[in-house]
């Protein structure tokens, strides 16, 4: 198992400083992917899975930290321990990426769609070769048009548009991890399942193992093979999906899977509209 | 208001600030006191460099450099702090009208606003000095005049946020008179970045007017140091110190204020400061 | 765009009639004989006081007069200079060659300073040369520009004689070619240091904070989870976004700085629109000076114009909500 394993993150800890004390935002926590597989963390909001999500692949707002410690293996390495230069070359072969909830604000408004996405492989291709596979990105994240697409800016995308660019860009670098911060949240219901589906095939045909941040269970249920429970900055269980949903271990589990079930009863007319 | 002053001693600029300008404000009410001698007499040769018996030197009319200089904080502050009070009530009036009314009277007094803000500020002062004189009340009046806009957007800025808040919505259910709502419900609230306004404003101001001074065009019956630099700048091959003294006090005004500002937006707006500033690698 | 082009343009024009309300306004209620008022303080003959009389209807009731103050705008006519017997509008086409070199020579200068300056406060990891250039933007914006050209007067013109102390040639010059361009370098140099100084502390200040919000961005994290480096990040992402704002504020500075920099033109006694209104200020000739704040004036509201086109040019989202 251990051999298998893509991530490994030991007992992770980001502590915020806020106006009145610390925050802590990520206190403690392990975690682990495997290759190829696909794992959720669910939670309420505000209990730290997006910043555990943006820590676990150094993305972290660059604030002071109250504590920031820990161990993070990807492949092996210690990518908490890596030197700048060293992390960018990892982002740049094969390793990680990450995808967000407002794909709108994570697109450079003044640049065309191509170029942000060309500026994501590696620099060695010519021109035309970059065009190419810029256009084979697009279609591969689901835009049935690349070269219209690559020449649109985000603000001329729609919501569904801008997340499959921002996929695109996640994929440029083949990554072996995708993390997902809520990528469906800001969607509409139906742009929600077809990205949904996106993902899992990206997941099937690549081999690619997800890590999705949510706070949808149904979303979960969909995709993941298993979840973590996060509550207030700790794991509060882990278990395969079927599991989790049939047998929760918390009674914390039990209520959201409740809140979940209710909020995502099918009305007729939901039903139609979809 | 001493729980206030403690916040602003625990910024970054806020204390320094507040230093210069308690140490100027009083070199302003003791003037008189202070100044080694009569600033407006004839007390040694003209054009002595600074030394121990005049630490500024003398002008090119033998005045005591120094005990002008001292003086002239009086007209500096005054002006400046006037002026930006001025400006706060008439942007004070016109962004609470627009902002609180809306419709026709928010229309043209932002436009109007707008066009103030657009034209020169220097321009503007000049022109109506130009027609009416400068008298030290003019002088403020045409101060405001030039940074009134300012004031104005801020205030309107609050409003317009405020009144769409509930306590405001319940004033106006339980049919409070008008001029309550925008004086006792909204403006207590809106006036937190206001303050930090008018700090920047009396700064602006007093820059103005020391280059109202400069050009030779303020009060003639009052030291200023924007004044002494018009005497300075037909003596700068000979006197070195007519100029280097008074603009040092000018900077030093400015900062005081800038660094006053700086302090209170950090008491006012905590969040935007210690905002992440830097590029991570 | 044509059609935004054409919208801005008719938006201007209230604008230019407010302005000329306000000036026609303020001429109303100066004190004392309304002749004097326009000519300033020059002796007034009774024939001329009578062409005064008609050419601004001065008899005839307040709207007419408006009207006729409006239709001589119309014809170019900004009045006649008593001072310098010549037509306003003759003397600021003269002057303003002059400033518009002054004031680009200071912008070519300042700008490129003042957003190195405010982008390396805002990127750098090192909090101390953060702060030395904030501090420093903070007193430069303290010093009053005047002041700081009276410094450089006495430490480089009149103590190590590098530069000429005042105006903008000398007043017999013998020199050609190479040497007449060193020459007039050499009397630039003083007032478009000074003045690319403060324009330098101002862009600064903003640039740093327009900088700040920009890493705060979502986009920024997308490029570094590209894996991109600092240098390329800044480049392509952090430089043009961060200037949107900047060049708004310039292009407004650049349109008041052709209004002439008023207080530098006179340190330097740089013959530009600035010492015009000066000069014409102090020996009270008013017809030049309302000319003057006209022109001043349009220079400033075309300008935002040309900003607000540039504008659009510069950021998609704009152009596309045309």
């Amino acid at each position: 198992m251990s051999a298998a394993l893509l991530l490994d993150v030991r007992n992770l800890v980001v502590h915020l400083r806020a106006e009145n004390g610390v925050v802590r935002a990520v206190d403690g926590v392990d975690l682990t992917v495997a290759s190829g597989e696909c794992v959720g963390i669910v939670g309420e909001s505000g209990c730290g899975k997006s910043t555990l999500a943006r820590a676990v692949v150094r993305l972290l707002p660059n604030v002071e930290y109250a504590q920031l410690s820990g161990e993070i293996r990807f492949g092996g390495i210690d990518i908490a321990a890596l030197s700048p230069a060293a992390l960018r070359r990892l982002r740049r072969s094969s390793s990680f990426s990450m995808i967000f909830q407002d794909p709108l604000g994570y697109l450079n408004p003044t640049r065309r769609i191509g170029p942000q996405v060309g500026e994501a492989l590696s620099d060695t291709r010519s021109r035309t070769e970059t065009r190419n596979r810029v256009h084979a990105l697009l279609r591969e994240a689901g835009l049935t048009e690349p070269a219209t697409i690559a020449r649109r800016y985000p603000h001329e995308l729609s919501g569904g548009m801008r997340q499959r660019a921002l996929i695109a860009i996640a994929l440029a670098s083949s990554p072996r991890l995708l993390v997902a911060d809520e990528p469906t949240s800001a969607l509409d219901a139906t742009v929600q399942l077809q990205v949904l589906a996106t993902l899992r095939r990206l997941h099937q045909e690549r081999g690619m193992a997800l890590l999705i941040v949510t706070h949808d269970l149904g979303l979960v249920a969909e995709l993941c093979d298993r979840v973590y429970v996060m509550q207030a900055g700790r794991m509060l269980e882990c278990a395969d999906v079927f599991t989790l949903f049939d047998t929760p271990a918390h009674p914390y589990t039990a209520r959201l899977i409740e809140l979940s079930a209710r909020r995502h009863r099918p009305t007729p007319q939901h039903e139609a509209a979809e | 208001m001493t729980a206030f002053l403690r916040r602003i001693a625990r910024t970054r600029h806020g204390p320094i600030g507040l230093a210069i300008l308690l140490v100027l404000l009083v070199v302003a009410i003791c003037a008189r006191w202070i100044a080694p001698y009569d600033p407006k007499a004839q007390v040694g040769t003209s054009l002595l460099p600074p030394s121990s018996a005049h630490l500024m030197g003398t002008d090119n009319i033998g005045r005591d450099l120094f005990s002008l200089v001292l003086v002239g904080t009086r007209a500096s502050l005054a002006i400046g702090i006037s002026s930006a009070f001025a400006a706060l009530l008439i942007g004070g009036t016109v962004g609470v009208l627009a902002g609180y009314f809306r419709g026709v009277a928010e229309a043209a007094l932002m436009r109007l606003t707008e066009l103030f803000q657009i034209l020169p500020v220097i321009v503007v002062v000049l022109f109506a000095i130009a027609l009416f004189g400068a008298n030290f009340w003019l002088l403020i009046g045409a101060v405001a005049l030039a940074i009134w806009p300012l004031e104005a957007r801020v205030i309107y800025g609050q409003f317009v946020q405020l009144r769409e808040r509930e306590f405001v919505a319940a004033a106006i259910v339980a049919d409070l008179p008008t001029s309550h709502i925008i004086l006792r419900e909204i403006l207590p609230n809106a006036l937190p970045p206001v303050i930090v306004q008018v700090a920047l404003d009396a700064s602006l101001a007093i820059l103005i007017e020391s280059g109202l001074g400069f050009l030779g065009l303020s009060d003639a019956n009052t030291v200023s140091w924007g004044q002494l630099l018009f005497t300075a700048q037909d003596f700068l091959d000979s006197a070195w110190w007519m100029s280097v003294f008074p603009g040092a006090a000018i900077c030093l005004a400015v900062v005081g204020f800038n660094m006053l500002a700086d302090g209170l937006n950090e008491v006012v707006n905590p969040r935007a400061v210690r905002g992440a500033v830097g590029l991570p690698a | 765009m044509a059609r935004f082009v054409v919208l801005r343009l008719l938006q201007a024009i209230p604008m230019m009639v407010v302005v000329v309300l306000l000036v026609f306004t303020m001429l109303q209620l100066t004190p004392g004989d309304p002749v004097q008022a326009i000519v300033g303080q020059f002796p007034v003959p009774p024939d001329f006081r009578a062409a005064i009389e008609q050419h601004y209807h001065l008899n005839d009731p307040l709207w007419m007069r408006l009207m006729q103050y409006f239709l001589n705008l119309l014809h170019g006519d900004l009045g006649y200079s008593f001072q310098s017997q010549q037509p306003v509008i003759e003397l600021i086409l003269q002057r303003a060659p002059r400033t518009l070199l002054l004031a680009g020579a200071a912008f070519v200068i300042g700008v490129p300073i003042g957003i190195g300056i405010g982008l390396l406060c805002a990127t750098t990891r090192n909090r101390h040369v953060d702060r030395f250039w904030t501090t420093t933007a903070l007193v430069g914006y303290a010093v009053p520009g005047f002041w700081l050209g009276q410094l450089l007067v006495i430490l480089f013109a009149m103590r190590l004689g590098w530069f000429p102390t005042q105006g903008m040639a000398p007043l017999i010059s013998r020199a050609h070619g190479a040497g007449w361009l060193l020459e007039r370098v050499r009397y630039l140099a003083l007032p478009a240091i000074t003045y690319a100084v403060y324009e330098a502390t101002r862009v600064a200040r903003l640039m740093r904070a327009s900088v700040a919000d920009t890493l705060g961005q979502g986009f920024i994290v997308t490029a570094r989870a590209k894996g991109l480096s600092r240098a390329k990040i800044i480049r392509r992402h952090v430089l043009r976004n961060s200037s949107l704002p900047v060049v708004t504020v310039m292009g407004y500075a650049f349109g008041v700085a052709m209004g002439g920099a008023v207080l530098i033109e006179t340190v330097f006694s740089w013959p530009g629109i600035g010492l015009l209104l000066i000069e014409a200020i102090r020996v009270r000739d008013n017809q030049t000076v309302v000319g003057v704040v006209l022109f001043i004036s349009l220079a400033v509201i075309l300008m935002n114009l040309l900003v607000d086109m540039l504008y659009g040019l510069l950021d998609p989202r704009i152009r596309a909500a045309r």
